[in-house]
């Protein structure tokens, strides 16, 4: 049997923990920058009652409820609980996963009391985190996901045989994984608006995931990062400073996947050149972060405009491939080496501890 | 350890300049003494001094811990009674610092 574990509003919940001045409140964890131009990261029960939820705009967000409680994201923070909540289950003896950073799954086997299991989960969690989880049980990671959603917050369920049924039939079709979106959308204009209507037409698509314990990580198709700038920004130094830093960003992690990547994809939004997307295939494939910008930075001149106003802006890297062995000239091997050298310094001493001194500029303007 | 898409290495949102309208926060970043208590691997600080003036802990809220370059700092959430405030230890420099007033 598998056993979900989804954390209920995890940053949401980890800030009210955190200041207990927060507690009881509608809350909303948004990014580091503005609060007023910012979308909705995570937000509280309290806040989601108020039909507010993520990826909603703040502004959208404070228009609906204007006593709403604002916090900036800290990643780290999320990152450790994360990590602390993983070492703790760990300790209960069963093969688990990371699925995402508030969730978890773990294999149970043939457990003779996974209700209990679930329950004491429950207790050490909120004993030594002082947040609560809800947690689904099943035959397969799907159906357990499904499960954990049923009873949110802080709820068990267990889904069995005898009431696949009964708990399929109330759970909405988007609360199953993958039929959030524009599947589930198609899927409920077909007639299915509950997880047991997409289970009488495709029962295959619940019983064949067994779970993913043990299976070497997806290789990804595409690594990429984004983001939204406070306010539009003109300033091309600033601009070239965001694309470098997403640039880093992509770069460690295709090395930390020992892949490189030909293709590059540039993404910039503002209010005079609207959407401005272009890709460029090039000849040799690179992990090298500053290539990786030097590429981007090729692609960005073909915006028409001059110095235009850019209010977000993402970095992208596809066409993956595995990386290739030494160089057959010295000074790419050198660099290389000094790549690796850096990417040394920011392992044993936490990302971002040594970073070209450009990104700096994107602390500069808020 | 398995993980599929969830990197913990994805800690550069430190280059993020931090809006200081967060939840009504005010960031102090005070040099503090701390008495404290350092029990089975772990850490409870009970009272700090800041511009002499003695603050007892009554509860530990949270507590999380950051890596910034070589040092290690371990952050608390704490509460006296009539407020919050949140405090830090650096590992390598000995020093407590008064944060923010949550």
């Amino acid at each position: 049997m598998i056993l979900h574990i989804d954390m209920d509003a995890f940053f949401a919940s980890i800030e009210q923990a955190i200041n207990p001045r927060l507690k009881g409140k509608p809350l909303i964890v948004g990014s580091r920058g503005n609060k007023m131009r910012t979308v909705v990261c995570a937000a509280s029960y309290e806040a989601k009652r108020l039909g507010i939820g993520s990826g909603m705009s703040s502004k959208e967000a404070l228009r609906i409820c204007p006593s709403l409680e604002f916090v900036s994201a800290e990643q780290g923070k999320y990152i450790w609980t994360s990590e602390q909540i993983f070492a703790m289950l760990e300790g209960f003896g069963f093969p688990l996963n990371y699925t995402s950073i508030d969730e978890f799954q773990m294999d149970i086997g043939a457990h003779p009391e996974p209700l209990k299991l679930a329950e004491d989960l429950q207790k050490q969690i909120y004993a030594n985190f002082n947040i609560t989880a809800s947690i689904g049980i099943a035959k397969n990671w799907l159906l357990a996901k499904t499960a954990s959603k049923v009873k949110k917050p802080n709820g068990v369920t267990l889904i069995t045989n005898a009431n696949l049924k009964e708990v399929l039939s109330r759970t909405p079709l988007g609360k199953v994984c993958g039929m959030a979106g524009k599947t589930g959308a198609i899927l409920s204009t077909r007639g299915m608006q509950t997880a047991w209507d997409l289970y009488l037409k495709m029962p295959e698509f619940f019983e064949e995931n067994p779970g993913k314990f043990n299976e070497e990580p997806e290789k990804p198709k595409s690594i990429g990062h984004s983001y939204t700038l406070p306010r539009p920004l003109e300033n091309p130094m600033v601009i070239q400073a965001w694309i470098r830093l997403l640039s880093e960003m992509v770069g460690e992690r295709l090395r930390h996947r020992n892949i490189s990547t030909k293709t590059i994809h540039l993404w910039l939004n503002g209010p005079e050149i609207g959407n401005f997307g272009a890709q460029k295939t090039f000849a040799l494939a690179t992990s090298d972060s500053f290539e990786i910008y030097s590429r981007s930075l090729k692609i960005a001149s073909q915006v028409p405009q001059k110095r235009p106003k850019i209010r977000a802006l993402g970095v992208t890297a596809s066409q993956l491939i595995p990386q290739e062995g030494l160089s057959l000239f010295l000074k790419q091997n050198q660099r290389e080496g000094l790549i690796k050298a850096l990417d040394r310094i920011n392992s044993r001493f936490g990302d971002g501890s040594i970073y070209p001194a450009q990104v700096d500029l994107t602390r500069r303007v808020k | 350890m398995h993980q599929s898409g969830f990197s913990p290495k994805a800690r550069w949102d430190m280059h993020i300049p931090e809006d200081s309208d967060s939840a009504g926060e005010e960031f102090l970043n005070q040099r503090i003494d701390c008495l404290v208590l350092f029990k089975s691997g772990k850490i409870y600080p009970q009272r700090f001094t800041c511009h002499n003036k003695e603050y007892e802990i009554k509860t530990i809220n949270y507590n999380w811990q950051e890596r910034r370059g070589q040092e290690v700092i371990n952050f608390f959430s704490v509460s006296t009674g009539t407020d919050a405030y949140q405090i830090s230890f650096n590992n390598t420099s000995f020093g407590w610092r008064l944060d923010k007033v949550l």
